[in-house]
């Protein structure tokens, strides 16, 4: 009780903390790694838990090496014509395999790495499989973002995808995370833009 | 300040006794790294699997609407059925449908759960060695088709018999000329839930099977325990017809229940006469003057007093519409001499050649004695329908060969040996002859969920496969039978989908029957002192809802009980018998004997214990077990009609010792003057609805103007309101800001613009409950009440209801319901049922006292849950006058754990648009937040205005009795406002200065005339 009262009455002393440092005998050292684990782990939780992480730069192999550098890039294909609801849904829209077929009945590619893959695609369609496409752009459950809004207001795709037209590989070029939504919703993007910025506007 | 150790003189290098800096930091570096790994979602890599070639007419994202008709009873009411992505997510009424005209009952939500039933057969079963085991299509094709031709060799084809779930349609047709083909008697058509007694009447009468209830004009109805609210026969139009005629306060028809029990039909009458089981006829003698009130009270047990003030205004009130749902001819014969309403325009074709249960009882006297060589069974479940003293089930097994085309696992189908499930109604086509010139389509909503083939399908295939019939089966399937019968064509057919019916016949006329002999007998009084009462139950039916976890979660209006069978009894019988409510009774009759809960409830005659059907099944999978199945108790009974007769028998009430929680979601039965639900008499009201000039009327009586006294201003103002948001909302929390961002009205989002409200009609409301059916279908909500869902913390609290025992329902929307008067337990009591939800306050208690910001106001007025932002402290919960938040006790959303509430397929229902929330995290009704952003997207994707009424929430879509309206109060434009501005509104504690943006509008008291 007598040293609570020296404590509160000499501040100083609750953070004396070098002389109990010095006093760090063998138990102690042995009773502090844990004691920080714990706080590691604290740390991961309360890093889990604001959301302060990102899949950004993750860009797995696809089933099919789809270039979008070619259809996108050097063919300048609009993005719609694959991603046929991007402007009218809150889904995109994923090309049905049907669709690549259309052109690549006739069309059989220019390089070999090309004919192989293009050949793989007609395997799936001739299996009747759907090829099983990775997922690289996902938002959690509880926010909903409505593809249309964004497309119809004049949002350009690579604002939120990057530059998807030069990505040999397409990976997840911006963070996603609400912060980086906001941004633009309040105006601070270059050209501003203005959208609702009320929680409820994404989130229910 | 490790640094500092340095300058301390006293610390040597701390190498050799402490932890160095560098080691603190690659230990919390490491802990980093862990934290982006979990961050990132990367543990779980998800496939986008694209169609292989696109549909035409849908867009991913986007639901499609198909028509089709509700199957789950007789009526036949047109649904829509919203399918997203392939699977159908919701169901709500057909607007244009003559039958529902956009209503939809709880039943008709739920068939969605029938669909998507976990315990739903695979795909065909063959019985071996007593288990079932999964066969091919092909091999149980060639079995069924097999067994027909051996019945047929052998020459006994017309000892088959073929039970089909009633249903009114071209199926029954089909089956028949199927059935005369291979030379079998023509099917049973069963319905359970059919009163017969009133049936025959109506026919005998010359009307239709069921009559289109009037009640618009009528003076006064006075119904015999006829049910009409509580799926006693056309239930929505009868809901419908009765909410609108009574909406009419000045020519609103007086309704007077005369009954043992208050079922929900009671609770609505502005009166009720209680008399013993079989009493009513009495009653009925009286009003033809045959018997004195005197007389007529010594015989029905109910009070002279309230038998002389019936008879006087009986006599004065013209027309009346009599109503007798009591089982019992002779009643229904007295009853129609004194129904002096006009009939209905029409009837409900969907009651004709439902047999009774004097057929069922004679077929199962013939399956006992090995007069039937084959049974087919399709969606009925007479093994648990009929009660054990009628002895289907023995007799069942001694059918050599029992097929059954039934989806779901039940009773019946545990003793079949050949199961080919049909497809769910939601998955095939066929049609419904509702009314009269009426003829509802129904088409598939979606690909079947499992591998099932519609019965009507396997039918034709079969018949191809006999020798006999090949012929006239040379068509691929059912629907192109169908469209060879519907005028016009495959073309006119496709034109009628759309809109869900046409006009047009099925004509087909069940061949009359000659009815078995019944066996009458009179009330069996072997037993004790108490009357039994089995009725049955308003959500469950005959039972058939019991495998829904909605249903069962789904409180019973009247009693509140969900999960859980329980023997209502009088308070007064209870108290002389010493016992309180939870406390085990058993029931002991001729036929048998169960142990179960009591509840106290006041509208029960003292001498009547009443129990409701439904629950109890042994084999029905994994909801349906929970309860009892009081069928059990009864002896064999029946009417001259051939009905059942399900008060037939006094029973033995003993205490049984011991007892256990009531599953109820119950507080308080009573309102401790809080004032929640509010009436107000017809006289005070002048007689007069919401019409124009009410007010002016007021003025010149010398009363207030536009507002009775001790009402409080009921209007919205749009954006800020609250004082609270007032002061707390500057422009992106900074409050010395003037900005008030989006909250100024004048924002060009135009958000604080609006100001979502609703308005609740309690002189509409029933309490029927569909709108929380339709609130769970909409709103992902989880069911909590199924025994592994429970904690296991308390022995005495396990097992079905467990966590509803401990108030963890999680019904966004609830149905209040409380006693008002009658405390002395007499039966002279009012009912007020008041829908429950978030009422989305301007002031909310909620809001400030959430830690994290996650409860907040929203701009256009609504109370927003951010489920993100929820770290669980509860505290809004306990701040909320109203108790509308629900709290995720456990992981009712997240497969995997032991608590989710959807298991597989049922989580193909959950509706995309909406979070499924995780353990932990606050929830609440959103006022169909996701429906308000769709309409704001539909509307900007069209590059237009947003229209009043353009849409409406979950609740007030389905709604029965048009109770609910929901809309922008900020705008003229929209129905709310104009409803909000009735003389009967209030807002619930107004008192608390919440500023809810929900009104409710007074109950109307009709009184008997005479009395103040």
């Amino acid at each position: 009780m007598k040293r609570l009262v020296n404590l509160f009455t000499k501040p100083s002393k609750l953070f004396h903390f070098p002389t109990t440092y010095a006093r760090m005998n063998l138990r102690s050292r042995w009773l502090a790694l844990p004691g920080f684990i714990c706080i590691a782990a604290f740390a991961t939780m309360l890093s889990a838990y604001s959301g302060a992480s990102s899949s950004q730069g993750w860009g797995p192999e696809q089933p099919v090496r789809f270039p979008h550098t070619v259809h996108a890039g050097t063919l300048k294909m609009n993005c719609l014509y694959c991603h046929y609801s991007a402007n009218k849904s809150p889904d995109p829209g994923l090309p049905a395999v049907g669709t690549c077929m259309g052109c690549h009945n006739i069309v059989p590619g220019t390089t070999d790495a090309g004919k192989a893959e293009i050949k793989k695609l007609a395997g799936f369609w001739n299996n009747k499989q759907p090829v099983p496409w990775i997922r690289i752009h996902k938002l959690p459950e509880y926010v909903h973002f409505p593809h249309m809004r964004h497309v119809n207001a004049g949002v350009q795709c690579q604002t939120c995808h990057g530059q998807i037209q030069n990505m040999q590989q397409v990976y997840q070029a911006n963070s996603l995370n609400m912060g980086w939504c906001v941004n633009c919703h309040i105006g601070q993007s270059n050209p501003p833009l203005k959208a609702r910025y009320d929680c409820s506007t994404c989130h229910y | 300040m490790i640094d500092s150790a340095d300058n301390n003189g006293g610390a040597k290098a701390p190498e050799a006794t402490g932890v160095r800096r560098r080691d603190f930091l690659k230990v919390l570096g490491a802990g980093g790294a862990a934290t982006a790994m979990l961050g990132c979602g990367q543990e779980k890599v998800e496939k986008l699997i694209p169609y292989l070639v696109s549909p035409d007419q849908t867009v991913p994202g986007v639901s499609t609407y198909y028509a089709t008709t509700c199957r789950e009873c007789a009526t036949g009411c047109g649904i829509i059925a919203e399918t997203r992505d392939g699977r159908t997510i919701k169901l709500e009424g057909n607007p244009d449908h003559p039958v529902n005209q956009g209503a939809l009952c709880a039943r008709g939500q739920a068939s969605l759960q029938g669909l998507y039933n976990p315990d739903r057969f695979r795909g065909p079963m063959i019985r071996r060695g007593g288990k079932l085991e999964a066969i091919k299509w092909d091999e149980a094709l060639r079995l069924f088709a097999e067994k027909i031709n051996e019945t047929r060799r052998n020459g006994s084809a017309g000892n088959a018999v073929f039970i089909n779930q009633h249903e009114a349609g071209s199926f029954g047709l089909f089956l028949d000329s199927w059935l005369a083909a291979l030379g079998m008697p023509a099917h049973i058509s069963y319905d359970a839930e059919a009163d017969h007694a009133a049936i025959t009447a109506n026919k005998q009468n010359g009307g239709a099977a069921w009559p289109v209830l009037n009640f618009k004009g009528t003076k006064l109805i006075v119904s015999f325990g006829a049910d009409f609210l509580d799926g006693w026969g056309a239930g929505v139009p009868q809901q419908l017809a009765f909410a609108d005629a009574r909406a009419d306060y000045k020519n609103a028809p007086r309704l007077i229940y005369v009954g043992p029990r208050r079922s929900l039909t009671g609770l609505n009458a502005d009166q009720w006469i209680d008399c013993r089981p079989g009493g009513e006829i009495a009653i009925a003698k009286m009003l033809s003057g045959a018997l004195s009130p005197a007389q007529a009270s010594q015989q029905s047990g109910a009070p002279q007093k309230a038998l002389e003030s019936l008879a006087r205004e009986f006599a004065a009130a013209k027309p009346a519409m009599v109503l007798s749902g009591a089982g019992s001819s002779d009643l229904s014969a007295i009853a129609a001499t004194l129904n002096s309403a006009p009939a209905g325009n029409g009837g409900y074709l969907g009651f004709e050649g439902i047999a009774t249960a004097a057929e069922m009882r004679a077929l199962a006297h013939r399956m006992s004695a090995n007069g039937v060589s084959l049974l087919m069974v399709r969606g009925a479940n007479p093994v648990y329908t009929l009660p054990k003293s009628v002895g289907f089930e023995a007799a069942l097994k001694k059918v050599p060969y029992k097929v059954s085309f039934s989806s779901v696992p039940d009773e019946t189908t545990e003793l079949a040996d050949l199961i080919l499930p049909d497809h769910h109604f939601l998955e095939q086509w066929g049609d419904a002859e509702p009314m009269r010139g009426v003829l509802s389509l129904q088409q598939p909503t979606m690909d079947p969920v499992f591998d099932t083939r519609a019965t009507t399908d396997v039918l034709i295939s079969v018949g191809r496969a006999e020798a006999a019939t090949a012929a006239s089966y040379q068509y691929p399937d059912f629907r192109t039978w169908l469209i060879g019968r519907f005028p016009g064509g495959a073309t006119a057919l496709a034109a009628a989908l759309p809109k869900g019916f046409t006009s047009g016949s099925i004509g087909y006329a069940p061949q009359a029957r000659a009815l078995p002999a019944v066996q009458t007998t009179t009330m069996d009084q072997t037993h004790g002192s108490m009357y039994l009462y089995v009725y049955p139950h308003p959500l469950l039916g005959d039972g058939r809802g019991a495998n829904k976890p909605w249903l069962q979660e789904l409180p019973d209006p009247v009693t509140k009980i969900c999960w859980q069978t329980v023997a209502e009894m009088n308070p007064a019988t209870l108290t002389k018998m010493g016992m309180a409510n939870g406390d085990y009774v058993t029931v002991k009759t001729s036929a048998g004997s169960l142990t179960l809960p009591v509840l106290s409830y006041p509208g029960v005659q003292r001498d009547t214990i009443a129990i409701a059907t439904g629950r109890g099944h042994p084999h029905s999978g994994r909801y349906a077990s929970a309860g009892f199945n009081p069928l059990d108790l009864l002896p064999v009974s029946e009417d001259r009609s051939g009905a059942f007769v399900y008060a037939s028998t006094k029973a033995d009430v003993t205490k049984a010792g011991g007892s256990t929680w009531i599953v109820t979601t119950e507080g308080s039965s009573r309102q401790h003057g809080r004032g929640i639900g509010q009436a107000i008499g017809i006289a005070e009201l002048g007689g007069q609805g919401n019409e124009e000039g009410v007010g002016a009327e007021h003025q010149k009586s010398g009363e207030k103007g536009e507002e009775m006294a001790g009402d409080a201003s009921h209007e919205f103002l749009p954006g800020m309101r609250a004082p609270v948001a007032n002061d707390a909302q500057g422009d992106r929390g900074d409050q010395a800001s003037n900005d008030k961002g989006m909250y100024d009205p004048k924002h060009w989002s135009g958000m604080a613009k609006r100001r979502w409200a609703m308005t609740v009609d309690l002189a509409r409301c029933t309490g029927c409950s569909a709108c929380v059916t339709a609130c769970y279908a909409e709103n992902n909500i989880p069911t909590v009440g199924a025994d592994w869902q429970g904690g296991k913390f308390l022995p005495d609290r396990t097992g079905f209801g467990a966590n509803i025992t401990r108030s963890r329902e999680m019904a966004w929307l609830r149905i209040e319901r409380y006693y008002e008067g009658g405390e002395d337990g007499s039966a002279d009591f009012d009912t007020r049922f008041v829908p429950m939800m978030c009422q989305h306050c301007g002031n909310a208690p909620c809001e400030p006292v959430c830690p994290v910001y996650a409860t907040y106001h929203a701009p256009d007025g609504l109370n927003v849950q951010v489920y993100n932002r929820c770290v669980g402290t509860r505290y809004c919960s306990n701040n909320c006058p109203y108790k509308v938040r629900y709290f995720n006790w456990f992981g009712y959303g997240e497969p995997g754990r032991a608590q989710y509430a959807f298991p597989e397929p049922l989580n193909w229902q959950l509706n995309p648009d909406v979070t499924v929330r995780g353990k932990g995290v606050m929830e609440k009704c959103t006022f169909c937040v996701q429906r308000i952003r769709e309409a704001e997207n539909r509307a900007k994707l069209e590059q237009r205005e947003m229209q009043p009424d353009e849409f409406t929430t979950a609740c007030a879509a389905s709604c029965p009795s048009r109770a609910i309206t929901f809309g922008d109060a900020a705008d003229e434009n929209w129905s709310v406002t104009k409803v909000a501005k009735d003389r009967r509104a209030y807002h619930v504690f107004e008192e608390l200065n919440t500023y809810t943006a929900v009104v409710y509008l007074k109950k109307v008291l009709h009184s008997a005339p005479g009395a103040a």
